[in-house]
């Protein structure tokens, strides 16, 4: 009996330390890995040296008169409802009416990428911008189609003069857009007048606000000062807030075991963390992640070559910039082309493409470009195989990066 | 006698008319009719061969090999589909069709698959 009792009393002080140590000890690795990742708490990153400009970036960013000739205003595709971006699977453009799924469905043109959430763009070492990256400051030679006549040093604000130049995304074809569509520093020049002239026909108590602000008379605000307001406004507005997985990390809050199997898994065997790292979850680099084309792709036909579309270099073809994970609970659907709904699906795109395609369903041409996809995947190679309940788990981790 | 002028300048522009109607309106619809699909194809296929050749031609600025000059090469002959694109597109432009309206023609068949898009957000709408 004695020895009996013994046992017990054993067996159970062996249990309980093994138990509390495991937690704690999930916690310390993953506190470790989140820190090696690189992470930076989200009040670390906000920086918005133009704040006092934000109120009338607000009310530009919301004015559809931002669009030369047409009727679209930036939250027309980036609207707060859906977490920044628009719900739908390729934006909207010129044409429709309404937002999102309605306007789509009403005959806007299409502009053939998903729409990106604004979460942590403009905060600090966000240097990277669109899918493709015609926006990008990573690197000692800025890439953008500003070639060497950069509108500004600042990545957000030279964004922020794209655009409102984008035919079918915010430009009608009329006979002035169509004399100006020549790439030229000219050109450019032109139709960003043109753009600031219509906002102090139609803006004008916004924009002598801005003129004041500057300390400029009014006839000198040009797009650069209307562009620093929005970019202001934007990081402002869609700044990375406090998240469960701040107080984890900085507070030692704990999370739940499924959110730290989770965490561990995502740093650990699912590899993650080899792009999505550093402050905002992305390395802002580029890789062919097999997600289906839907639509007809910024190539036409069903093809979207991404990257190569900037760079010309083959060895760019069919690669798309890492997104940020932030609060992307709440901007599905996924990929370049929205193809995605689901993050479970996202997550398997990556490792398990076909499971997610019907491919029965392609044409030939369709078969054709997803096979050089496939054959040209970076994460089939680097994700390791996971479970369906693994993905769930890893899902549960990413819940942590949501905020409101 | 003038009866008979009367009678044969009516029946000469009554040809005419009729000429002019298959000339602009009956030829281009047929154009249209018989070509349109044949024109989608082959712009395709054209745009397809250009834009191998373009990658080549990027691949061999990046990393001149043996390998890549003869993709490069092959690249070369296969832009020879551009030139069936090129006949048909002159034939219809005889036919009366205009540049615009091959232009919508071809804008056609690059967004063809913007229809599959329309039906796949109806089918899923995001509303958080």
């Amino acid at each position: 009996m004695n020895l009996n009792i013994s046992f017990f009393m054993i067996f159970f002080l062996y249990l309980l330390p093994t138990h509390v140590l495991s937690e704690d000890g999930l916690s310390k690795i993953l506190r470790k890995a989140i820190l090696r990742g690189g992470y930076e708490s989200p009040q670390s990153l906000y920086v918005n040296n133009e704040e006092e400009l934000a109120s009338e970036g607000e009310v530009l960013f919301k004015s559809k008169h931002m669009s030369l000739n047409s009727d679209v205003s930036c939250s027309t595709c980036h609207i707060s409802s859906h977490g920044s971006s628009d719900g739908i699977s390729n934006a909207a453009g010129i044409g429709g009416s309404g937002e999102g799924k309605e306007r789509l469905l009403s005959g806007a043109r299409i502009v053939p990428r998903n729409t990106l959430g604004f979460w942590g763009v403009g905060s600090k070492g966000f240097k990277v911008f669109f899918w493709d990256g015609r926006v990008d400051f990573s690197h000692y030679k800025v890439i953008s189609q500003f070639g060497s006549n950069l509108p500004s040093k600042d990545p957000l604000v030279t964004s922020v003069h794209i655009p409102v130049v984008e035919i079918r995304e915010t430009l009608e074809e009329d006979a002035f857009i169509i004399s100006h569509t020549q790439e030229s520093t000219i050109t450019a020049v032109s139709v960003y007048k043109a753009i600031v002239e219509n906002l102090k026909t139609h803006e004008r108590k916004t924009i002598e606000k801005i003129a004041d602000k500057i300390g400029i008379n009014y006839n000198e605000v040009t797009y650069l000062h209307v562009a620093t307001s929005v970019a202001s406004f934007i990081r402002k507005e869609f700044q990375i807030k406090n998240t469960v997985l701040n107080e984890f990390v900085t507070n030692r809050k704990s999370l739940t075991s499924k959110q730290l199997e989770g965490g561990i898994l995502f740093y650990g065997k699912g590899n993650c963390a080899s792009c999505h790292n550093g402050p905002h979850f992305t390395d802002q680099k580029f890789y062919t992640v097999p997600f289906p084309q839907l639509g007809f792709g910024k190539n036409g036909f069903g093809i979207d070559y991404g990257r190569y579309n900037v760079t010309f270099n083959p060895d760019d073809l069919y690669k798309f910039r890492t997104p940020s994970l932030y609060n992307n609970g709440k901007t599905a659907p996924y990929g370049h082309s929205g193809s995605v709904m689901t993050l479970y699906d996202s997550i398997k795109a990556h490792y398990d493409p076909l499971s997610i395609v019907n491919i029965n369903e392609y044409d030939e041409l369709q078969r054709h470009e997803y096979y050089k996809y496939l054959s040209k995947s970076d994460t089939v190679n680097r994700v390791n195989f996971l479970t369906d309940s693994e993905v769930l788990l890893i899902i549960e981790f990413l819940r942590i990066l949501d905020f409101d | 006698m003038k009866n008979r002028i009367l009678i044969s300048l009516n029946i000469l522009a009554c040809v005419c008319c009729i000429a002019l109607a298959i000339k602009f309106i009956a030829m281009p619809i047929a154009a249209k009719i018989i070509y349109a699909n044949q024109y989608k194809t082959l712009m395709f296929q054209c745009d397809n061969v250009m834009r191998d050749h373009m990658i080549a031609k990027n691949r061999v600025k990046h990393e001149r090999s043996k390998k890549s000059i003869k993709d490069l090469e092959s690249a070369e002959i296969g832009l020879i589909s551009c030139h069936y694109y090129d006949k048909l597109r002159k034939k219809m432009l005889i036919w009366g069709l205009t540049e615009h309206d091959l232009s919508n023609i071809g804008l056609e068949a690059i967004e063809k698959n913007s229809y599959d898009l329309k039906k796949y957000v109806e089918y899923h709408e995001f509303k958080y």
